[in-house]
């Protein structure tokens, strides 16, 4: 028994590997489709845009890079589809410079599928130096900050920005953060001086960080990795990506839970044999 | 020359640190056309700081080439990669990821070579997270069992297949992040707060120099 329980513990990493890759691509070949329960964080999200009357501005902020796709992509999407239905007016940007091509991609898929027109349903400003002093830019005046849109259009006069001098005239912000500038930098800089609603969307491994925020009511709800974007899509009736990724997401979890117990088994079963442990 | 390098920094910072700390609480128009400027200045400032990066990596690099050191090679496939991007993308595409509603071929290497890139590393991370939990995650004290635990539950409760399975899971997760959890991190901003503005006392005060950089004169 000894034996084994040594031999396991010093088991090549290829074959845990192996079974990631496994536990992966065949959920992803052959979704089991469990049903998503949604959390009341993001149920916070979901029931304030749903409050909000057609014509409302709303920024969302896709404070990410690609290396982050895969869980806040589909949360972005999410969000869109569900503010273009709302007929909301939608401001696009981006504090992160290696984000701005996806983040442009992820706007114009949007709004094609939802036969949006950039300039007057929607603007995708890009991004813009600054971090934090970009936000108190904005915050004093939207047009000083970005004169021109990602498109090289002047921002002034277009009639999606109608009436929006600055971030005091934003209803509600979202920032989908991979890390900093993200939520905590929009709240410190945006929401606390020029006070509008704001709410997050982060990686799952960022989430559980902030939910100091979310208690404290400084944003209104949490859209935390790939569940809380699978979470939203179940809300809007439109599955995507993230709702299909949950079965591979479950049965990963379930061999690193698996793999856990088994090496705490066959450290139970070495404790005595300290020196000869791997 | 210690006046330049020394006194007017520590002075600009002292009064630029005492005016926007007041600025925040004064709605007069004069201070909100000031902290427009300012904000502006700051923009333009953080711009530089990218030409910077840009300049100190190829520096890095360079030396790294010249003196071949282990793993030099790499260096190369980098200067080489920023190079073609650079050329690709101020040459033959103006700036432009698209041009006309077509890719244009900065647009292509940015999505067919920096996003595959990106997320192939970040999701490498499944695989060494799984290794390491298999080799690391042990209940050698009972605070690490604790942990163990609650990282067990956690893992159940956030999936789908873990709710469907022991559906108690689910709002053990749910008090786990919204009490315990945003207990601990809330005592964590707070002293890094504290932290924050303590150093940002030292430094408007001019007891907190390192900033200056170091030198003969400081």
């Amino acid at each position: 028994m000894k034996e084994f329980a040594r031999w396991m513990v010093s088991i090549d990493r290829r074959i845990i590997f192996l079974l990631i890759a496994l536990a992966t691509l065949l959920p992803l070949l052959h979704p089991f489709g469990l049903p998503i329960k949604v959390s009341p964080e993001v149920r916070g999200v979901y029931d304030y845009i749903e409050s909000l009357p057609e014509g409302s501005v709303f920024l969302l902020s896709l404070d990410f890079d690609p290396s982050s796709k895969p869980e806040l992509e589909p949360q972005a999407i999410a969000l869109l589809r569900h503010a273009f239905r709302k007929q909301l007016r939608v401001i696009g940007m981006t504090h992160w410079l290696p984000g701005t091509g996806l983040a442009d991609s992820i706007f114009s898929k949007v709004a094609t599928e939802m036969k949006r027109e950039s300039g007057k349903d929607y603007v995708f400003l890009g991004w813009s130096p600054g971090t934090g002093s970009l936000v108190i830019s904005m915050g004093q005046d939207l047009y000083k900050a970005f004169p021109s849109d990602y498109a090289k259009k002047p921002t002034l006069g277009m009639p999606v920005l109608e009436g929006v001098r600055n971030l005091r005239d934003v209803t509600y912000l979202i920032s989908l953060a991979a890390g900093n500038p993200g939520i905590e930098m929009w709240y410190v800089f945006g929401k606390d001086k020029y006070r509008f609603e704001m709410g997050g969307g982060s990686t799952g491994v960022m989430a559980p960080g902030l939910y100091p925020f979310l208690r404290s009511g400084q944003i209104n709800g949490l859209i935390g990795g790939l569940q809380g974007a699978a979470e939203y899509e179940t809300l809007i009736g439109q599955k995507g990506t993230a709702v299909a990724g949950m079965d591979a997401q479950s049965a990963d979890h379930f061999v690193i839970i698996a793999l856990v117990l088994l090496c705490n088994v066959f450290y139970f079963v070495l404790r005595g044999d300290k020196g000869r442990l791997a | 020359m210690i006046f330049f390098k020394r006194q007017l920094p520590l002075l600009i910072t002292g009064i630029m640190g005492v005016a926007f700390a007041l600025q925040y609480y004064i709605p007069h128009p004069v201070s909100e056309e000031a902290i427009t400027h300012i904000s502006k200045w700051m923009q333009i400032i953080s711009g530089f700081a990218l030409v910077l990066g840009l300049a100190s990596l190829f520096q890095v690099h360079a030396v790294k080439i010249k003196r071949q050191v282990p793993g030099w090679g790499y260096s190369v496939i980098l200067y080489l990669a920023m190079l073609v991007t650079m050329a690709v993308g101020l040459f033959w595409s103006k700036g432009e990821t698209t041009m006309n509603g077509a890719q244009t071929g900065f647009g292509w290497i940015y999505s067919y070579t920096m996003v595959p890139l990106q997320a192939t590393m970040f999701s490498i991370l499944a695989f060494f997270i799984a290794s390491a939990a298999y080799r690391a995650f042990r209940a050698r004290t009972r605070e690490a069992a604790v942990l163990l635990v609650a990282a067990v539950i956690v893992m159940m409760g956030r999936v789908p297949l873990g709710q469907f399975l022991l559906p108690w899971t689910w709002d053990v997760t749910q008090w786990l992040l919204n009490v315990v959890n945003s207990a601990v991190r809330r005592a964590i901003l707070i002293g890094v707060s504290m932290g924050a503005v303590a150093l940002s006392l030292k430094i408007i005060l001019g007891y907190e120099r390192s900033y200056l950089g170091g030198g003969k004169d400081q």
